[in-house]
């Protein structure tokens, strides 16, 4: 209440009713993104799923660290080369009174390529050929091939009700069912009170929870797409806790009383990409001629590359200490990460010889592009990496653009050298390496993201066995390698793995940091 | 006058002509939004799939006539990130909007008019010297740090009003307006104070070069002449006189704050129409880019029109051709 510490006549009336809205039962979360329809189909950004899983259940979920969990699904196993057998949870109920079973589950399923939106979650059943119910508590999943990786695909496979939501299962009528609420009918913790685009969220407690009740009555999602508005209503006491504060608002927020923050590591690691093409578009000598071939295909040059970059100074100077150096495309401990691949080494005298030796004792000219709107310091990295490349020769034009620019001339493959950021949201080596590592190969389905034209046949093996075999061990084994190629070729360079800040009112609240780097109300407790 | 109406309809009509064509052509030019919404996982089949159901395979033409007759019906299509008619999207926000500019721009235009006339008709006093001071920084100063400082001010440092955000809305006619509560208000006061600032400059230095003009005239010579009071001469023939120039001015400042508060929109998270076509651009989410973009060419037609028949009305010149 600090509002009575400054009752005055003129702020009387308004003091008052800004007070009101608080609560000591009502947590308000101030987020940058938010869901872009009550549908969970909808959409695959990592921010609608956020919010759908308020609503909704998954059948499998993933952990704090990305690691799959029994969700719905209680457990899973493979019967036979392209068939998985699913137990569901018992005695779970949906928002309506209804029991959660099979059917539910079918439905989804079969409902997720009909009303999915251009960002498309048809992703998550992509391998599903058919689903069976044995009985209303186990279904057999026929899948397209062997797909080792399916349970990895369900952690975003939400669960509505076949009944509630039979009405709205087309493109014309779903968004109209969701939104008004109507079909909205989870088995999450939470149940859907109204939401408006772009606007707030506001959830009820769901007392039937299976995890347990939540803490928290009433929850509120405010969409601040701006970062400093987001922290001004934190610090005005308009909401309780906010994602994604800044790196420069982070320094402030350290020595603010009033406010904690929160500090985790992120999903996401910057990489950064060469292009292997015979002729690329963007580099030349350093008088402007034509080079006679396209550098970055010369092993060399990408080690020279790779000494170059001081990743420790990239972390302590431009990212403000919010983030690792970084080795591979995956954060240590996910499934397919290897231990064996060394921390890359800085050193400019190595990297200016590695260059002489490939013939290019001046060095040559090149343009970097990247995102300076996506990820948090994407573009101060970049600036940074211009300035370490250009140290050793490489002299370096930085662009770091907005995304819906760099996109689409990514994709049409008009870069020579780019920054981009990953995450690898599933946990595991397939999603990262199968996009980008993988040649890109529409037969086998792999490799739409490579956008380098990177190609090691080993690597193409090795990620094609991979994704069929059953057995974990082995098939962790078989990414391991994979990865470790990949790295060795450096045509993917790591450079950092980001980290996240939250900001919290002091002392109010107690929450894990999540990989995914999702806001969780369930999850986030009042502090004892 | 029927004649010059017609043939005013008959320009706004191809300006609108046009203007459907650069829009389109300009806003489907720009990347390409499938790069930026689709997820990186998706396999090639998948991501061709997608761009055929936003029909985005089409050559460019067929994309517009397809959007054009779908206009001509009232449909403006479905947004690309919300699957929800564009319509629906933009009427949803547009009240937001609508109370924000009104009160803003109406505020601005009567006080930055009293403020004005007084420094107009007494300009040596050293009240009208401060009036013109605050004039200069109001034109000056960037309406985005303005903005960033009155949070600073009045929501972090003094907790006095909320830092952004709509607040309370109340149900008119299916509508949601946030001024008839008072949780609603204390959220509009920072925005609309942000936007007003700008304008009301403006209308202070409108209103004293018109002042300063029209008292030395034989019109309030004569006036003063005749015995008339000075509050009569004020009220009676000062404004009316210095108000052609501001009306019309306030149109047009009405039609461009409507469509563009962008920025103030957005510091201040205010969940208007400005916010939305930012929040579309960042995803190219081309019906609602284009939709707005119409909307905004047929406001600025529709007020010129309205403001042309107004001249008519007021000066026959105007509707016989005469040039004045």
């Amino acid at each position: 209440m600090k509002y009575l510490n400054f009752l005055t006549p003129l702020t009387f009336a308004l003091g008052l009713a800004a007070a009101g809205a608080a609560s000591a039962q009502t947590l308000t979360v101030g987020v940058r993104g938010g869901p872009e329809s009550m549908d969970p189909h909808f959409s695959a950004l990592g921010s609608h799923a956020e919010a759908a899983k308020h609503i909704f259940d998954t059948l499998v979920w993933s952990g704090t660290d990305l690691q799959i969990e029994p969700g719905l699904a209680t457990s899973w196993s493979p019967i036979d080369d392209d068939t998985w057998e699913f137990k569901l949870r018992e005695g779970v109920k949906f928002h309506d009174g209804s029991d959660f079973d099979a059917e539910d589950v079918k439905f989804s399923i079969e409902r997720i390529p009909v009303v999915t939106g251009p960002t498309t979650t048809a992703i998550y059943v992509r391998r599903v050929a058919g689903v069976d119910i044995i009985d209303p508590y186990t279904l057999h999943i026929h899948t397209d091939g062997q797909a080792a990786t399916l349970p990895n695909d369900f952690i975003r496979l939400f669960i509505v009700s076949s009944e509630a939501a039979a009405d709205y299962s087309t493109p014309e009528t779903a968004s109209e069912g969701f939104n008004s609420g109507a079909a909205t009918i989870g088995t999450g913790p939470y149940k859907y009170v109204s939401w408006e685009p772009k606007g707030d969220l506001v959830l009820e407690r769901n007392d039937d929870y299976w995890r347990g009740t939540g803490a928290w009555e009433t929850v509120i999602r405010k969409e601040i797409p701006n970062d400093s508005s987001r922290l001004a209503a934190l610090k005005a006491g308009q909401v309780d806790v906010i994602n994604y504060v800044s790196s420069v608002d982070y320094l402030a927020l350290e020595r603010d009383a009033n406010v904690d923050a929160i500090k985790g590591d992120s999903v996401y690691i910057m990489n950064l990409q060469l292009d292997q093409r015979e002729k690329t578009p963007m580099v030349r000598a350093i008088d402007g001629s034509e080079l006679a071939e396209n550098p970055f295909r010369d092993l060399k040059v990408r080690q020279a590359i790779d000494y170059a970059i001081d990743r420790e100074t990239m972390v302590e100077v431009v990212l403000e200490g919010l983030g690792k150096p970084a080795n591979q495309m995956m954060p240590a401990g996910f499934f397919g990460s290897s231990e064996a691949i060394p921390m890359p080494e800085y050193d400019p005298a190595k990297a200016k010889a590695l260059l002489a030796d490939a013939g290019y004792p001046d060095g040559f000219e090149v343009d970097l592009y990247c995102t300076a709107d996506r990820l948090p310091g994407d573009g101060a990295i970049c600036q940074g990496l211009g300035q370490m490349l250009t140290q050793v020769g490489i002299k370096t034009n930085v662009n770091a653009i907005s995304k819906t620019v760099y996109f689409p001339a990514q994709a049409r493959l008009d870069y020579s050298m780019f920054m981009n950021g990953w995450g690898t949201l599933t946990g595991e080596a397939s999603y990262t390496l199968g996009g980008l590592a993988h040649s890109n190969n529409p037969d086998v389905k792999l490799g739409a993201y490579n956008r380098i034209e990177y190609l090691n046949k080993d690597v193409d093996t090795l990620l094609q066995d991979g994704a069929k075999m059953m057995d974990a061990d082995q098939r962790r084994a078989t990414y391991e390698e994979a990865m470790e190629k990949v790295m060795a070729d450096k045509a993917y360079i790591s450079l950092v793995q980001l980290q996240t800040v939250w900001g919290a009112k002091a002392g109010m609240l107690e929450f894990a940091p999540r990989f995914d780097e999702d806001t969780l109300a369930f999850f986030i407790k009042p502090a004892e | 006058m029927l004649g010059f109406i017609i043939q005013r309809l008959i320009q706004a009509t191809g300006v609108m002509a046009v203007m459907s064509v650069i829009v389109f052509c300009g806003v489907y030019a720009i990347g390409n939004p499938i790069d930026i919404v689709i997820p990186p996982e998706a396999t090639q089949e998948i991501r061709a799939e997608a761009i055929r159901r936003l029909g985005l395979d089409r050559p460019l033409y067929e994309q517009y006539f397809i959007f054009i007759s779908n206009l001509l019906q009232g449909d403006l299509g479905r947004s690309f990130v919300y699957n929800i008619p564009v319509l629906d999207l933009i009427g949803t926000r547009l009240p937001a909007t609508l109370e924000l500019v009104l009160i803003s721009v109406l505020s601005a235009t009567f006080l930055g008019v009293s403020l004005g006339i007084y420094a107009g008709y007494r300009p040596d006093s050293w009240v009208s010297k401060m009036i013109m001071a605050v004039s200069v920084l109001g034109f000056s100063v960037p309406s985005f740090w303005v903005g960033l400082i009155l949070i600073l001010f009045f929501a972090v440092n003094l907790g006095w009003l909320p830092a952004g955000g709509r607040g309370e809305t109340v149900e008119i006619w299916g509508v949601a307006w946030s001024f008839p509560t008072l949780n609603g208000l204390s959220h509009i006061v920072l925005p609309a104070v942000n936007l007003a600032l700008f304008k009301l400059a403006m209308m202070i230095r409108l209103a004293r070069a018109g002042t300063r003009e029209i008292m030395l005239t034989d019109t309030i010579k004569f006036a003063r002449a005749a015995g008339l009071s000075e509050s009569t001469i004020l009220r009676r023939h000062l404004l009316k006189l210095i108000s052609i120039p501001i009306i019309t001015v306030f149109g047009l400042e009405l039609g461009s704050t409507l469509a563009f508060a962008v920025v103030t929109e957005t510091i201040f998270s205010w969940p208007g129409v400005g916010k939305l076509i930012i929040d579309s651009i960042t995803v190219l989410d081309r019906p609602v880019m284009v939709a707005y973009l119409i909307l905004v060419a047929f406001l600025f037609v529709t007020i010129n029109f309205v403001i042309d028949l107004v001249f008519a009305l007021i000066d026959p010149r105007v509707r016989h051709g005469v040039s004045a």
